[in-house]
């Protein structure tokens, strides 16, 4: 029954994929979907100029078994409506591999569609753990979750015995599901959370907040959420001599907070994956990157760069471009990647993906807290 | 004690932020005192006075101007000059030919602008959230030692202070002068008034120019307090100042002033004793509540059906 | 008055200058950690200054200009035509209609799952324009909170299938029926509000929705919003590769055919057809109704009716809850469409473009709402090359086309009846 279910799906994906390429016979075809436009744009241009990248090089690389990688890109604007309607343009277009989506709540509806179409999706960005519990075959992601980010920072800061600490989040998937990591995490190591509480993404005035925090006289502050709230509450805060110390997730480890929060992003920890860009063994890449005029320090730069050298070893294990084949040679093979070694375990994520703890300074760079 | 100097320090908060909606509620008012309509682009416009204050901010820090008079004088005139030819080019464009038409005819033509300015500035500068300089710094503080400590930052007494001397121009303006007067006989009977040789076309440019320099005077502030600026900050600001100028009855500026400053107060009560996600609950509620039992807002003259 | 257009076209050209030259010449750029002013490419500033050299040109020869458009509508031969009589109109929009339906029954089955996926988007515009329309169109209620409705019928569909396990098809009239609810509990109080206060409020309510749903995280989940939403059955046979509940079989299994992922979407979009075609009939039907005219005689003049002993409140009401019910409709058709639904999908800038839709189309008229559902939902997707103008362009085209022919592409035509000229 499976393996009847398994020939059926590759005959017709085969058969789409004919007649949608037609003289292409000799491509790889790999989508690459996110958002190109709209308010993350920004993330978006990561994810493509990573992926872009990779397929530039394994092409010059002669490709994967011979045949040539081609990018097919689409824009999601990280609008849930807009992804499904770009999953179905993948399935229509024969694309058997998607490096994408950005955002999890377009990840989500949009892995429906490739789970039953048959079509491989790695997301280099979506941390959401829902999207990978739902035991789908061909979903699968080189980006840690949050559930694995949160228990780093909840213990990190339990590790600093404060006597009172507070959550905001900004009612974000995002934000949200890491907070309530970090909150269940210390209340695991017995802490006391004075808040735990939302803010409206796109809010500007934080006054309130701050009152609030200096009121209920908190030692940290832990934000999940992105870097433009937190630079703003970072900044009225130094503004009302509130005394504490924040911290938050790899979101927030932008050179853009720098710019809003000026002096007041010194000492700000945050939790991010361990910087790839700085690694010895990837200067090559890194260089490749910069002679492009591209900066390969964004959080997804490198994992999308992955997600799409994943693809291609997992072809050429599986010695077959059938998403089926390469996702089982995935889950059991070990690959050597830009963000280091990965294993998959079966429900998608990578066995250890490892977050560290950085304090920020107002320079913009970043030091390893021990 | 420490719970009264909460309340009050809440209350500071509430008053900053109500009065910048009070002077974004300006142009709201005015514009729909006059001619009927809804502004729905106001609030980019008062995003575009914003940008135009950073970029001539950076500006003249890159020409290596230190001095802080001159860099708020320059960097508001820009921002007043721009945003106001901004608002007169708006009103020529979408509203003049349009105006007299079915009342849905100019509320869409201006959410169409409003789409269209943001992704205009979006284009042209990047969706990216850009950082404000803070140039005016510090404060004083008062309360005792232990416990919380209220605080009153100088951007905070900047902001009052040039609210209460905008609203009190206007006011004067609006009372005095020709313009002015001829303004509250546009808003009267515009037919009437156009009938006794007032240019009324020439007024009615004249109130989206003055909206257009209190939404730049807004945007500077605004961004020197809280810290940043992005293409689609307008939109959102622009709404809540739009509620400010229905709850205290639209059509009336000292309306506008007092919508604005119930507003800004609610929201940061709610955020202070409540929970910050919902504080536009409250602050649209608050205005569902007030229209229910003053259908015409607060100071909002009743209006009589014509027939 | 040479004289007096050379001054008026240098002051436009000033403006265009000063409105143009700051936002798009000088970028504020971040490096490294502090913001710096970057001047446009060369290019851009030369545009800059040729939109201002266009527009002092235009401004100067306004009048000549002007005198050649307005001569150009006299080459289109259907200019002078009189108005076409009744029964033929009746006639062509039957035609169309007609057509319209035949053209979308053979649709899915010539074309692309992509196209036949975006097809199901355009249907359930429509449904949520035709039952807008109802409101602004017919009754004259400005909403612009009418998302709410739409996400109540979705959140129905999802929160009943994920706590009870119900079907899309027992989902569909509680969706519904629950948006109606919710239209007439809000339309009590509100309704006696004039125009524009009508508008906030509506505004306000559809973002207190919004807001909730993603506040009760512990019903409704938040931001993470509601996933794992089921598809539609037709007759307890399910469209998925694999069957998900207990009972049920699969549709390729049951007729021996090969699975494909075309059939779901295909079946999805039939369903997203009949009740398209429903809620046209339905409407359709309203509108000859006394309480259609009574909607419209509201609008016109709301005096005057009451004067004719129509009551205001029990009019108006109508008219919001039944565009209330067809929302839920859409709502429920969109969460079994995506299968996942989060309170992003229902924003204000939703609102505004179902209402773009009904004002483009025309007010009151159906056919006219069809196409500017159709053009709107399509013509973004056939200009993604140009998909960072998207938006921009979206804009203009509202200002333009309220200010060049404000009664939409099709406007609405009451049905009359003709006195015969004695003689």
């Amino acid at each position: 029954m499976r393996t009847s279910v398994k020939k059926l799906a590759t005959a017709v994906s085969t058969s789409v994929a004919l007649m949608a390429a037609g003289q292409a016979a000799a491509e790889i075809q790999i989508g690459i979907a996110g958002p190109m436009t709209g308010p993350v744009a920004q993330y978006g241009d990561m994810q493509f100029s990573g992926a872009r990248m990779a397929i530039e090089q394994i092409n010059a690389n002669g490709g994967v078994m011979g045949e040539e990688l081609v990018a097919v890109e689409y824009d999601d604007v990280c609008d849930p409506k807009q992804a499904v309607t770009v999953a179905n343009s993948l399935v229509n277009d024969g694309v058997g591999f998607v490096v994408g989506h950005l955002c999890s709540s377009s990840t989500q509806p949009a892995s429906d569609i490739y789970e039953d179409e048959g079509i491989l999706m790695v997301t280099p960005a979506s941390t959401s753990p829902e999207i990978t519990e739902r035991g789908y075959e061909l979903v699968f992601r080189t980006i840690g979750l949050d559930s694995m980010q949160g228990p780093v920072a909840g213990n990190y800061i339990a590790s600093q015995n404060p006597e009172r600490v507070a959550i905001v989040h900004d009612k974000q998937q995002y934000g949200e599901g890491i907070a309530t990591a970090v909150r269940d995490t210390l209340k695991d190591q017995g802490v006391e959370i004075a808040m735990f509480e939302g803010i409206t993404a796109g809010d500007k005035d934080f006054s309130s907040l701050v009152t609030k925090l200096k009121q209920a006289d908190v030692d940290y502050v832990y934000y999940g959420g992105y870097h433009p709230e937190l630079g703003l509450i970072l900044r009225q805060a130094r503004q009302a001599d509130l005394d504490a110390k924040f911290m938050g997730p790899e979101g927030v480890g932008n050179k853009d907070i720098n710019t809003i929060a000026g002096e007041a992003a010194e000492g700000l920890l945050v939790t991010l994956p361990p910087a790839f860009d700085q690694k010895a063994e990837n200067q090559e890449l890194v260089k490749a990157f910069q002679d492009k005029g591209e900066d390969p320090s964004g959080p997804f730069v490198l994992t999308s760069y992955t997600a799409v050298q994943l693809i291609a070893n997992g072809i050429e294990q599986a010695e077959s471009t059938d998403p089926f084949e390469v996702a089982q040679a995935l889950r059991s093979g070990t690959f050597q990647t830009p963000i280091g070694t990965v294993e998959y375990d079966e429900a998608g994520d990578m066995k250890s993906f490892e977050f560290v703890v950085y304090e920020w300074h107002s320079d913009g760079s970043k030091t390893p807290v021990n | 004690m420490q719970d009264l100097l909460y309340f009050s320090q809440q209350l500071i908060n509430g008053l900053t932020i109500g009065s910048t909606y009070a002077l974004i509620a300006i142009g709201y008012t005015m514009v729909y005192g006059i001619i009927g309509m809804i502004n729905f682009a106001h609030g980019e416009i008062y995003m575009i006075g914003a940008y135009t204050a950073l970029i001539a901010i950076t500006g003249l820090a890159s020409l290596g101007v230190a001095w802080l008079p001159v860099i708020l004088i320059v960097a508001l005139i820009c921002a007043m000059l721009v945003s106001s030819s901004m608002g007169w080019a708006v009103e020529r464009v979408a509203y003049r030919p349009v105006r007299g038409r079915h009342r849905l005819i100019p509320l869409i033509s201006a959410i169409g602008m409003s789409i269209f300015l943001q992704n205009y500035v979006h284009l042209a500068q990047g969706s990216r959230n850009i950082g404000f300089p803070a140039l005016i710094e510090g404060g004083f503080n008062f309360g005792s030692g232990d416990g919380f400590q209220m605080s009153l930052s100088y951007m905070q007494i900047t902001i009052f202070i040039t609210t209460l001397i905008c609203m009190t121009a206007l006011s004067l303006f609006i009372a005095r002068s020709r313009t002015g007067r001829a303004c509250r006989a546009v808003s009267q009977d515009l037919g009437m008034a156009n009938l006794l040789g007032i240019d009324t076309n020439r007024i009615i440019s004249a109130t989206f120019v003055i909206g257009a320099a209190l939404a730049a005077v807004a945007g500077l502030l605004l961004g020197m307090y809280y810290g940043s600026v992005d293409p689609l900050f307008g939109f959102i600001a622009g709404l809540k100042a739009f509620t400010a100028a229905v709850l205290g009855g639209i059509g009336s500026i000292p309306g506008a002033m007092l919508g604005g400053l119930i507003l800004g107060v609610a929201e940061s009560m709610t955020s202070g004793y409540l929970s910050g996600e919902y504080k536009d609950v409250i602050s649209f509620s608050l205005l569902i509540l007030i229209l229910l039992f003053k259908p015409t807002g607060l100071l909002g003259k009743p209006e009589v059906e014509k027939i | 008055m040479a004289a007096h257009n050379l001054k008026h076209a240098l002051f436009c050209a000033i403006i265009t200058i000063i409105i143009a030259y700051p936002i798009l010449g000088l970028n504020l750029v971040a490096q490294g950690t502090s913001v710096a002013l970057e001047g446009a490419t060369t290019a851009t500033v030369i545009n800059v200054f040729l939109a201002a050299v266009a527009v002092f040109l235009f401004q100067l020869f306004r009048d000549s200009i002007m005198g050649v458009f307005g001569k150009v509508p006299n080459l289109n031969p259907m200019a002078k035509r009189g108005p076409i009589s009744q029964e033929r109109r009746l006639l062509m929009e039957r035609v169309f209609f007609v057509a319209i339906i035949l053209l979308a029954l053979v649709w899915p089955f010539i074309v692309s799952r992509g196209a036949v996926d975006l097809a199901t988007l355009v249907l359930i515009y429509i449904m949520l324009a035709l039952g807008l329309n109802v409101v602004v169109g017919l009754a004259g209620l400005l909403d612009l909170g009418y998302v709410a409705f739409y996400a109540v019928g979705a959140y129905t569909f999802a929160l009943l299938s994920q706590y009870f396990g119900i079907s899309f098809w027992l989902a569909l009239p509680i969706g519904a029926l629950l948006a109606a609810l919710f239209g007439f509990v809000l339309g009590f109080p509100v309704l006696r509000l004039r125009g524009d206060y009508l508008a906030i409020v509506t505004l306000g309510f559809g973002e207190i929705i919004r807001i909730l749903l993603n506040n009760w995280t512990t019903l409704t989940g938040g931001p993470n919003g509601i996933g794992g939403i089921p598809d539609p059955t037709l007759f307890g046979m399910e469209f998925g590769r694999r069957v998900k509940e207990e009972g049920n079989v699969s549709f390729h299994e049951t007729f021996g055919i090969a699975y494909s992922g075309e059939h779901k979407v295909i079946f999805l979009y039939l369903i997203a057809l009949v009740l398209a075609v429903f809620t046209l009939l339905v409407i359709r039907r309203f509108m000859r109704m006394p309480v259609g005219r009574a909607w419209e005689a509201l609008r016109e003049d709301e005096i005057a009716a009451r004067s004719l002993g129509m009551s205001r409140t029990a009019v108006k009401l109508s008219a919001f809850t039944i565009g209330a019910f067809f929302a839920g409709f859409a709502g429920t058709v969109f969460a079994s469409k995506q299968g996942f639904i989060s309170p992003e999908s229902f924003v204000f800038l939703e609102s505004a473009i179902i209402l773009a839709i009904v004002v483009l189309g025309g007010m009151g008229s159906q056919v006219g709402v069809i196409l500017a559902a159709i053009a709107v939902t399509i013509l973004p997707e056939l200009a993604r090359e140009f998909s960072e103008y998207r938006m921009l362009i979206f804009g203009a085209a509202m200002v333009l086309m309220m200010v060049w022919r404000p009664q939409g592409l099709l406007p609405m035509r009451r049905i009359q009846i003709e006195l015969k000229e004695q003689g």
